[in-house]
C-alpha cells in the first residue's frame, strides 16, 4: 500500500496537484493535506498553480509561464500559445482529435500533431510534480506515492473508458520526461531539434502511467464530506464553468462512491452567457456610447474588468466601475432585469430540477433522508447558483442541504487563515487526494478494481 | 609544461560550489507562508486600488465625485477583504439581543436590544472585529 495519494487536476487555464497520507479518510486531520508547489520557484505567481501553456517558438517549445511570457512578447501576435488541452482529451474521438496536426497559429513549423504537444506538456507537468513533491518537507521522506487524475465526470464518452487511452499519453509523456529530466523545467524551455530527436524514441519507450482516476463530483463530494459525522448519503455538484453548467451526482454506501449517471446533465450556458448579459446591460444602459468606437472600447474594457465586476456584484449586489473619466454603475437587479438572464436561469433551473429530481428518487429508494448540494467552479459564488442549491424542493421525500463551497476544516488553525481563501482554486486537487480508493472512477491498470 | 595552477583560497572554491549548484527551491518554504503568499496576491492588488481610490476620495472636488469615489473604495476593500477569506458580520440598522461575545456596545451601559452600526468582520468561525452596535431606540428628547 502506498504511503501518500497525490491528485492531478489537468484544468483548462491551470494545473494543480494535492498530496495527502493515504487513509486520511479515516481520522482525518486537515494539518496532513500538502497542496504543492508547483509555480513555487516563480516569482510573483501563486506558488500552487501550474498555467497550462505551450508555446512553440522559432526554434524552442516553451512551456507554463515561460510559454505564455514568451507568447505575450512575440511580435507575431497570429502566434498563439496551445492551452486548451483539457477539452482535447474531453472530446469523444480523442484518436482523431490527438492525430490532428497543430493549427500554424500554434506551430508554424507544421512539424506537430496535438498529440505530440499534450505529450511535451504532460512531460513538463510530470517533472514538475516531481520537483514540488521533492522540495515539500512532508513528501520528500515518502517512498510510495500513488498517484490519480481528476477528470469531468460529464465529459464526452465513456470517461472511465477513456483512462487507458489518457494512461497511454502519460506513459509518453513519463517516458519522454525520464529521457529530459531537469531540462524540461529551463525556462527558455527546449530546442525544436532536441525534441524532434527524442519525441519519437518515446512513443516505443511507453509503458501505460500507473495512474487512477476520480471523477472531479467526486473529490468534491470528498473534500465537503470528509471529516461530517453527518456526511449526506447522495451529493449533487453544480460546477458553472466558462462555457457549460455541469451538473453531476454521487451516491455513497459506506465508503463507496459511485456516480448517478442519469443526474448527469449539461446546460450549454454558464459563465460566459451571464459575461455577454453583463456588457449589454452595461452598454445599454451607457447612452453616452453612441458610436461603434465607443462601443467596442466600452466592450473591450468590459471584458477585461469582467472577473472583479461578476464577483463584486454577485458579493454585494451592485459594481461601480471607471471607464474614460466615467463612473459605471451596475446592479444585480438590472442583470435579473434582463431578458437573456430570465431565459438562462429558466434553463438553468429546468436542468438542476431534472437532476435534482433523479437524486433524490435515488435517496428516497434506499431511505435516504437528505441530499447534499456543493456549487463548484466560477458560479459557487453566484447568488442565483447559491439560491437554488440551497431552495427546499417541492412535495415530500428527502429534504435538499446546501454544503459550503469552502469545507470549515479549510478554516482549521494550522492554516492561520490562509487555505480558505485560495481553497477554490485547490479543492479539486485536494478532494482528489483525499478520497478513499472506494470512490474512484478507475484505478490504474495494475491494480484490480 | 603547462604551470600547476596556483590553488585557489578554500573559501572561494566553496564559493563557487556553491554558485554551480541551483539555487534552492522557494518550494521549500513552509506551506503555511506559500498559502499566505497565494491568498495576498489577488487582495495586495485590491488593497493597491483601494490606496489609490483613497486619494481621489480625498481629492474629490464636489460630492458627486466624493460619492463616485467612496463607492470605488468601499468596492476595492471590500474585495481585498474577500480575497483573504473576510466576511462581514450583522446587518446594518438590524436591532438584535444584546450579545457581548457577538456585539461591540459603543454607549455606556448594557442594554437589552441594541442596533448594528457597523458590521462586523469574521474568517471562518473567527470573529475578528465584533459588530458594533448602539442602543436600539433614539432617549426621548428632555
Amino acid at each position: 500500500m502506498s504511503d501518500w495519494t497525490l491528485c492531478i487536476d489537468f484544468g483548462t487555464a491551470f494545473s494543480k496537484a494535492a498530496a495527502a497520507p493515504t487513509g486520511a479518510w479515516s481520522g482525518f486531520d486537515p494539518q496532513t493535506v500538502r497542496p504543492l508547489m508547483l509555480s513555487g520557484h516563480e516569482q510573483q505567481t501563486n506558488p500552487f498553480l501550474l498555467d497550462s501553456a505551450v508555446f512553440v517558438d522559432d526554434a524552442r517549445i516553451l512551456f507554463g509561464r515561460a510559454a505564455l511570457g514568451q507568447a505575450a512578447a512575440s511580435s507575431d501576435k497570429r502566434r498563439l500559445p496551445l492551452r486548451s488541452f483539457k477539452t482535447l482529451l474531453s472530446v469523444s474521438d480523442l484518436d482523431r482529435a490527438l492525430a490532428t496536426n497543430a493549427p500554424t497559429s500554434v506551430d508554424p513549423h507544421r512539424i506537430f500533431q496535438m498529440r505530440d504537444l499534450i505529450v511535451l506538456y504532460l512531460a513538463f507537468l510530470l517533472q514538475t510534480v516531481e520537483r514540488a513533491a521533492k522540495a515539500d518537507p512532508a513528501l520528500a521522506r515518502v517512498k510510495e506515492i500513488r498517484r490519480r487524475y481528476a477528470a469531468p465526470a460529464w465529459r464526452s464518452g465513456d470517461s472511465a473508458g477513456m483512462h487507458t487511452a489518457v494512461l497511454g499519453i502519460f506513459g509518453e509523456a513519463e517516458a519522454f520526461r525520464a529521457a529530459m529530466g531537469d531540462r524540461l523545467l529551463a525556462p527558455e524551455g527546449l530546442p525544436i531539434d532536441v525534441i524532434t530527436s527524442a519525441l519519437p524514441k518515446a512513443a516505443p519507450a511507453a509503458k501505460p502511467y500507473e495512474m487512477d482516476l476520480i471523477f472531479e463530483a467526486t473529490a468534491a463530494a470528498s473534500y465537503t464530506s470528509i471529516g461530517l459525522e453527518d456526511a449526506g448519503s447522495h451529493l449533487i455538484v453544480v460546477d458553472m464553468g466558462a462555457g457549460t453548467t455541469d451538473i453531476a451526482a454521487i451516491a455513497r454506501a459506506g465508503q463507496t462512491a459511485f456516480e448517478l449517471p442519469e443526474a448527469r446533465v449539461t446546460f450549454k450556458q454558464a459563465g460566459d452567457f451571464i459575461d455577454g448579459v453583463i456588457a449589454n446591460v452595461v452598454l445599454d444602459s451607457a447612452k453616452w456610447a453612441r458610436s461603434p468606437e465607443q462601443k467596442t472600447a466600452l466592450w473591450t474594457a468590459l471584458m477585461r474588468q469582467m472577473r472583479d465586476i461578476k464577483e463584486t456584484v454577485f458579493a454585494d449586489g451592485r459594481a461601480a466601475l471607471r471607464h474614460e473619466g466615467r463612473t459605471l454603475s451596475l446592479s444585480m437587479r438590472d442583470i435579473e432585469r434582463d431578458n437573456d438572464f430570465k431565459e438562462f436561469i429558466k434553463g438553468f433551473e429546468r436542468a438542476y430540477a431534472q437532476s435534482l429530481a433523479v437524486v433524490r428518487d435515488d435517496a428516497k429508494a434506499r431511505g435516504r433522508p437528505e441530499v447534499h448540494a456543493i456549487a463548484v467552479g466560477g458560479g459557487a459564488a453566484a447568488p442565483f447558483v447559491r439560491a437554488l442549491i440551497a431552495a427546499k424542493p417541492k412535495g415530500g421525500g428527502p429534504r435538499v442541504a446546501a454544503r459550503p463551497a469552502t469545507p470549515d476544516w479549510a478554516h482549521a488553525p494550522s492554516f492561520q487563515g490562509n487555505l480558505a481563501p485560495v481553497f477554490p482554486q485547490l479543492a479539486i486537487a485536494i478532494g482528489g487526494a483525499l478520497a478513499p480508493d472506494d470512490m474512484l472512477a478507475a484505478r490504474a491498470p495494475s491494480i484490480p478494481a | 609544461m603547462v604551470a600547476a595552477a596556483k590553488p585557489k583560497p578554500a573559501r572561494s572554491k566553496a564559493k563557487k560550489e556553491r554558485a554551480k549548484k541551483p539555487a534552492a527551491p522557494k518550494a521549500a518554504r513552509p506551506l503555511v507562508d506559500a498559502l499566505a503568499e497565494a491568498a495576498w496576491l489577488e487582495a495586495d492588488l485590491a488593497l493597491a486600488e483601494a490606496l489609490a481610490d483613497f486619494d481621489e476620495l480625498e481629492g474629490a472636488r464636489d460630492d458627486a465625485d466624493k460619492a463616485h469615489a467612496m463607492v470605488l473604495l468601499a468596492q476595492s476593500l471590500a474585495r481585498a477583504g474577500r480575497k483573504r477569506g473576510l466576511a462581514r458580520l450583522g446587518i446594518l440598522g438590524a436591532t438584535e439581543p444584546y450579545d457581548p461575545s457577538r456585539h461591540e456596545y459603543i454607549a455606556p451601559g448594557k442594554p437589552k436590544t441594541v442596533r448594528i452600526k457597523a458590521r462586523g468582520v469574521a474568517r471562518g468561525g473567527e470573529i475578528l472585529v465584533k459588530p458594533r452596535a448602539g442602543p436600539s431606540r433614539r432617549k426621548k428628547a428632555l
